[in-house]
């Protein structure tokens, strides 16, 4: 029977890699962001939409690299960095700044369903909505094509 | 039966008796027969299993996320339940089911990437099957266990490419060192070791020092690897003289038919490269006399000058030269030594006689003395030997 041990430590694995998303989502604040697609299709995880966001504009002083920021909402709604450094602080969404535009690992890319995407990139105006928890992970929850 | 049949052989031959025939045959049908599942339960168990799949691919992009990670991980559990089964009933083969299963781990975390958005530009999932795959190994100790292990530690250098740091580096290593000194059988050994290797080319990303000779100072502490494990002097020297013979190789053509920029040298590291290898040499002549071969290597650093360029061939090919004719001698085995020869040839050829047909000729020519002249030695030596009988 203690070859069992490997499946329920596997499944723990996969568990907590879940439950780690849905904390994010419990426990943190959603935004929307405003995101204009580029470029998709994955042979192995399958279609996907690549995003860059127009409103998360870098300060002057920023450096090309590795940056940490945090989101608020904006007068029109849609999120826009609050707070933004080279160093990490409690709270921030870990990202890259590079030429002119502000990203983070999980907001490149969005997976959806088979065949919507080339209608999504198509759209070119669309709204991402994620959660971001209050230790800065960030969940993306919701990509649609936006009304106004 | 094919067991009755060798045992009527063996008697007509003399080499068991009647008796010892009788005995055996009793003892092998007292054992438990594998069991046999009915082929029509096999052809119902195929068509339902397509019918399910169909089922879940029809209708897998409406599923909520939970729902399609739960039957990834249903399926992953069937099918170590099967190789505990095979193992328990005697059917089928448990490592079949249980490769199967560590698979559908791998296609849970595919599809939990997928469901979440979870950044593949990090290394946590390869480190997760490479952990996973190892324990499998330790465990159950078999071959495809340390073959997967393998790809996924591969897996975790590539993938960490760009943010590798210190502290991952220095668990890579140490989970890699254990595998190395724990591994019992060779394939598993080769593999720790080229890990290990890999792992030394990592450098190049974390160290703030440009230098081309991260190759050449993995090799050698490998070398010093080898003093914990001495009895594997044979299958480790023959992997360090291949990589070392690799490396001379690709310096070789770097150096000389290529026009890259390469790094500039540093003086103090080839000199300190020189000394170690000095170590390496003395090291290896008095412990490992089968890989005092790869100390050459320490003089690289000084030879990638371009005053010094045209000694790196030279030395390439007196090592390829001797190398060969002290095989021969020793009576080792020389296909080793031969594609080394041959690939120094064809190196030098593409450096000196590419685009100068004189020169080419001129190795034509050398070629062709090579070839009777060790088409003459051969036959004296046949001679002699028919003389000596």
């Amino acid at each position: 029977m203690r070859s069992f041990l490997f499946p329920a430590l596997q499944s723990l694995f996969i568990a907590l890699i879940v439950l780690s998303f849905y904390a994010t989502s419990w426990l943190g604040e959603q935004f929307v962001l405003r995101a204009e697609p580029f470029d998709p299709v994955d042979p192995f995880y399958g279609e996907y939409v690549l995003l860059q966001y127009p409103d998360l504009k870098p300060s002057d002083s920023l450096q090309n690299g590795e940056i940490y920021f945090t989101l608020k909402q904006g007068d029109d709604g849609y999120a826009v960095i609050d707070r933004i450094d080279s160093q990490a602080f409690f709270g921030s969404i870990r990202g890259t700044y590079y030429n002119e535009l502000i990203t983070a690992p999980q907001l490149e890319q969005y997976y959806v369903e088979q065949g919507t995407g080339p209608d999504l990139e198509k759209a070119r105006n669309l709204a991402v909505t994620l959660d971001v928890s209050p230790w800065g992970t960030i969940r993306p929850v919701y990509l649609d094509v936006r009304q106004d | 039966m094919d067991l009755e049949r060798k045992l009527e052989r063996w008697e007509k031959e003399g080499f068991i008796d009647q008796v010892a025939v009788k005995k055996i045959l009793t003892f092998e049908n007292q054992q438990p027969k594998p069991t046999k599942l009915p082929l029509l339960l096999i052809i119902g168990l195929i068509f339902f299993s397509l019918a399910v799949f169909s089922f879940i691919a029809a209708n897998w992009q409406v599923m909520p996320a939970l729902l399609k990670i739960g039957l990834v991980q249903l399926l992953m559990w069937m099918f170590y339940g099967f190789g505990y089964l095979a193992e328990r009933k005697n059917f089928g083969r448990a490592i079949i089911f249980r490769l199967i299963g560590l698979a559908m781990f791998g296609a849970s975390i595919i599809v939990t990437v997928q469901a979440f958005h979870f950044s593949v530009s990090n290394s946590i999932l390869p480190w997760a099957i490479f952990i996973v795959t190892l324990a499998h190994y330790f465990y159950w100790r078999q071959f495809p266990y340390a073959l997967i292990a393998f790809i996924a530690g591969a897996f975790v250098l590539m993938m960490s490419i760009p943010t590798m740091s210190w502290f991952e580096w220095g668990c890579f290593l140490a989970v890699t060192l254990a595998w190395f000194y724990f591994s019992h059988i060779d394939s598993s050994m080769v593999f720790s070791w080229s890990l290990l290797f890999a792992s030394g080319l990592m450098l190049w990303i974390l160290v703030d020092y440009e230098t081309i000779l991260w190759p050449i100072w993995t090799l050698f502490t490998l070398v010093f690897l080898l003093l914990s494990v001495p009895e594997k002097e044979r299958l480790l020297g023959s992997l360090s003289l291949v990589v070392g013979a690799f490396q001379l190789v690709v310096y070789l053509t770097v150096r000389g038919a290529m026009d890259l920029s390469i790094p500039e040298i540093n003086l103090v590291e080839s000199i300190s490269l020189l000394v170690v290898s000095v170590g390496v040499l003395v090291l290896t002549y008095l412990r490992f006399q089968s890989i005092t071969w790869i100390s050459v290597l320490g003089a690289v650093g000084l030879l990638l000058f371009d005053d010094t360029a045209i000694a790196l061939a030279i030395v390439a090919e007196i090592v390829a030269l001797a190398y060969l004719v002290i095989a021969h001698r020793q009576d080792r085995p020389l296909t080793f030594g031969f594609v080394y020869f041959i690939a120094v040839q064809f190196v030098l050829y593409f450096i000196y006689a590419w685009e100068r047909l004189d020169m080419s000729l001129f190795f034509l020519v050398g070629a062709i003395l090579l070839f009777v002249l060790s088409g003459i030695a051969w036959y004296v030596n046949r001679k002699k030997a028919g003389v000596a009988t």
